[in-house]
C-alpha cells in the first residue's frame, strides 16, 4: 500500500506532469467544451486555435482531430541560437529559464504585472512556457519531455523536419550533461556553501539527482564533526554581543 | 457566457486564476513535494482534499451517466473524461501512498508530539495510532514479555539515545524559488545568505528550505 519508491520523482512521474503543460493546437474538428476536473477546456472551432494540456492534445492528434503548433523555442533556430549560449557564451552555466509570463497593465505603463493570483503563483507545468506564445530561445522547465513527446506524436507538425531537430537536441543534451557532470566536482568545495543550478530540466535533475544529493550528503555526514565545532566556536564568540546567540549559526 | 465574462477576458488587468486550475496546482505541488521532503509534510489545509475528492466523486458519477448513451459523438469526449479522472486519481493516490510510506517508517516520531501529529490528516492518525498499537501487541505477545519490565518499552530516550528512529532533516533537496527571496543556507565550512532571483534553482539542506517552502516562496522539485 505505502509507495514503494525512494524519495524524489522518478522519470515516469517527470513524464507525467510534463503531460500537464499548455500546448496550442489547430483542431481539425469542432468539438464542444467539455467539463473536465481541471476546468472547462474551449470550445473547439477550426481554424481557430486553443490552448490545452499536452495529453490532450496528443490524444486529439492520434485521433487526427487537432494539429499541434511547436512552441517557437523548439524551432530549429531557436535551439541553435541556444546550443551557441550554452557553448560559447556561458560555458559553465544553464541557459536561463523563461521569464514569468507578464501582461502590461493599463493603469501603470511601462510596468508589466506577474499573471499571477496574490496566494497562488503559478510553476511549471502549469506556466504557458510551450504554448505558441512562449518566447523563443529559452528552454522551459519541461523541455525534453515535451520537445520527445511532440517529435514522437507529431512529427509532421514541426516547422522543420523532424531529423534536423532531434539531432539538435541530441546535441542540447549532450552539452547540458556535461555541465550536470562537471558541476558535481564544485559540490563538495562550493566557496559560498550555496549551490545553483537554474535553468536544470526536470528529466535532467531526476537523471542525476540520487547521485548529486548523495554527494551532497555524504560530503555533509564527512564534515558534521568540523561543522558542529565551527558553530559552537561561533556562538561562544557571538555571545559576548549578543546573549541570543542562536540565531547567529543561520550566518545572517 | 454573459457580459460579465466577455468583459473579463478583455480586462488586462483580471487574472484571477479559475478555481479547478488552483486546486490542480496545490495537488501537483503537494505531491511533488511529499515526494521529494525527507519527511512528511503538513496536511494542506483549506480542505483541499475534500474539495478533489468531491470532484472525482462526481465526475465519476458523471461518466456513469454517460456510458449509458452510444452515441459517437459523446463517446469521445467520455474517453477524454475518463483519462483525465484517471490522472486525477493517480495524483492523488500516490500524494496519500508517498505520505503512508513515511509514516510506516517513522510511526512513532511522528505520533511522539502534538506538533508532528497535527500534521496526518485525521484518517493518517487512526492509522498510524491503530498500526502502532498492533504491532505493540505483536512484539509483546511474542517476545517483548519475557523481557525485563525496564527493557520493554520501544520509546526508551534514557542515557541521551532515543530509541524512535527520526528522519534526516538536513538532507539536501532541490528548491525552486516562487518569487525573490534571501536564501540561507548552512555548509560545512562556511554559512551564507544569498539574494534569491525568481525560478532559481539552488540545492539546500531540508532544515534550511523548509521556512522557505512553509512561506509560499519556494517549492521543492
Amino acid at each position: 500500500m505505502a509507495l514503494p519508491l525512494p524519495p524524489g520523482l522518478t522519470h515516469a512521474e517527470v513524464a507525467f506532469l510534463a503531460e500537464m503543460e499548455m500546448v496550442t493546437i489547430v483542431p481539425r474538428q469542432r468539438l464542444e467544451s467539455m467539463d473536465l476536473l481541471s476546468g472547462q477546456t474551449p470550445p473547439l472551432r477550426p481554424p481557430h486555435r486553443a490552448q490545452l494540456p499536452l495529453w490532450l492534445a496528443l490524444l486529439l492528434k492520434k485521433q487526427r482531430r487537432a494539429n499541434i503548433v511547436p512552441p517557437p523555442w523548439l524551432h530549429p533556430a531557436s535551439l541553435s541560437e541556444i546550443i551557441h549560449r550554452e557553448t560559447k557564451e556561458n560555458p559553465q552555466t544553464f541557459s536561463p529559464p523563461p521569464p514569468p509570463p507578464a501582461h502590461a497593465n493599463p493603469h501603470d505603463p511601462g510596468h508589466a504585472r506577474r499573471l499571477a493570483d496574490a496566494d497562488t503563483i503559478l510553476s511549471p507545468p502549469f506556466q504557458p512556457s510551450c504554448t505558441a506564445s512562449a518566447p523563443a530561445g529559452y528552454l522551459p522547465y519541461h523541455w525534453l519531455e515535451v520537445a520527445e513527446a511532440l517529435l514522437a506524436h507529431a512529427g509532421d507538425d514541426m516547422a522543420a523536419p523532424a531529423g534536423e531537430v532531434r539531432s539538435l537536441l541530441r546535441d542540447l543534451v549532450e552539452v547540458r550533461a556535461a555541465k550536470m557532470r562537471s558541476s558535481t566536482s564544485v559540490l563538495g568545495g562550493a566557496e559560498n556553501g550555496l549551490m545553483e543550478l537554474t535553468g536544470v530540466g526536470a528529466i535532467e535533475l531526476a537523471e542525476s539527482r540520487a547521485f548529486v544529493l548523495g554527494v551532497v550528503d555524504g560530503v555533509r555526514k564527512i564534515g558534521a564533526g568540523a561543522e558542529a565545532a565551527r558553530r559552537e566556536d561561533e556562538e561562544q564568540g557571538g555571545g559576548i554581543h549578543d546573549d541570543d546567540g542562536s540565531d547567529d549559526d543561520m550566518g545572517i | 457566457m454573459d457580459i460579465d465574462d466577455i468583459l473579463r477576458e478583455v480586462d488586462p488587468t483580471f487574472h484571477a486564476i479559475p478555481q479547478e486550475k488552483r486546486d490542480l496546482q496545490d495537488l501537483t505541488r503537494a505531491w511533488v513535494a511529499e515526494r521529494c521532503a525527507p519527511e512528511l509534510l503538513q496536511w494542506p489545509a483549506n480542505d483541499l482534499f475534500e474539495r478533489v475528492n468531491e470532484n472525482i466523486k462526481r465526475q465519476i458519477e458523471k461518466v456513469e451517466e454517460m456510458t449509458g448513451d452510444m452515441d459517437p459523438k459523446t463517446n469521445f469526449v467520455l474517453i477524454v473524461l475518463q483519462t483525465e479522472l484517471e490522472r486525477f486519481k493517480y495524483l492523488v493516490r500516490s500524494y496519500l501512498r508517498a505520505r503512508i510510506a513515511k509514516i510506516d517508517c517513522h510511526t512513532l516520531h511522528y505520533l511522539s508530539t502534538d506538533d508532528l501529529r497535527s500534521r496526518l490528516s485525521e484518517m493518517e492518525l487512526a492509522y498510524a495510532t491503530r498500526h502502532q498499537a498492533l504491532l505493540h501487541n505483536h512484539y509483546l505477545s511474542s517476545f517483548l514479555s519475557s523481557f525485563p519490565p525496564a527493557l520493554q518499552n520501544l520509546n526508551d530516550t534514557a542515557g541521551n539515545v532515543t530509541m524512535i528512529d527520526a528522519p534526516d532533516l538536513d538532507s539536501a533537496v532541490f528548491v525552486r524559488l516562487l518569487r525573490d527571496t534571501a536564501v540561507e543556507a548552512r555548509d560545512v565550512d562556511v554559512d551564507s545568505s544569498t539574494g534569491g532571483q525568481e525560478n532559481a534553482i539552488y540545492i539546500l539542506r531540508w532544515s534550511d528550505a523548509k521556512p522557505l517552502v512553509d512561506a509560499g516562496s519556494a517549492e521543492l522539485v
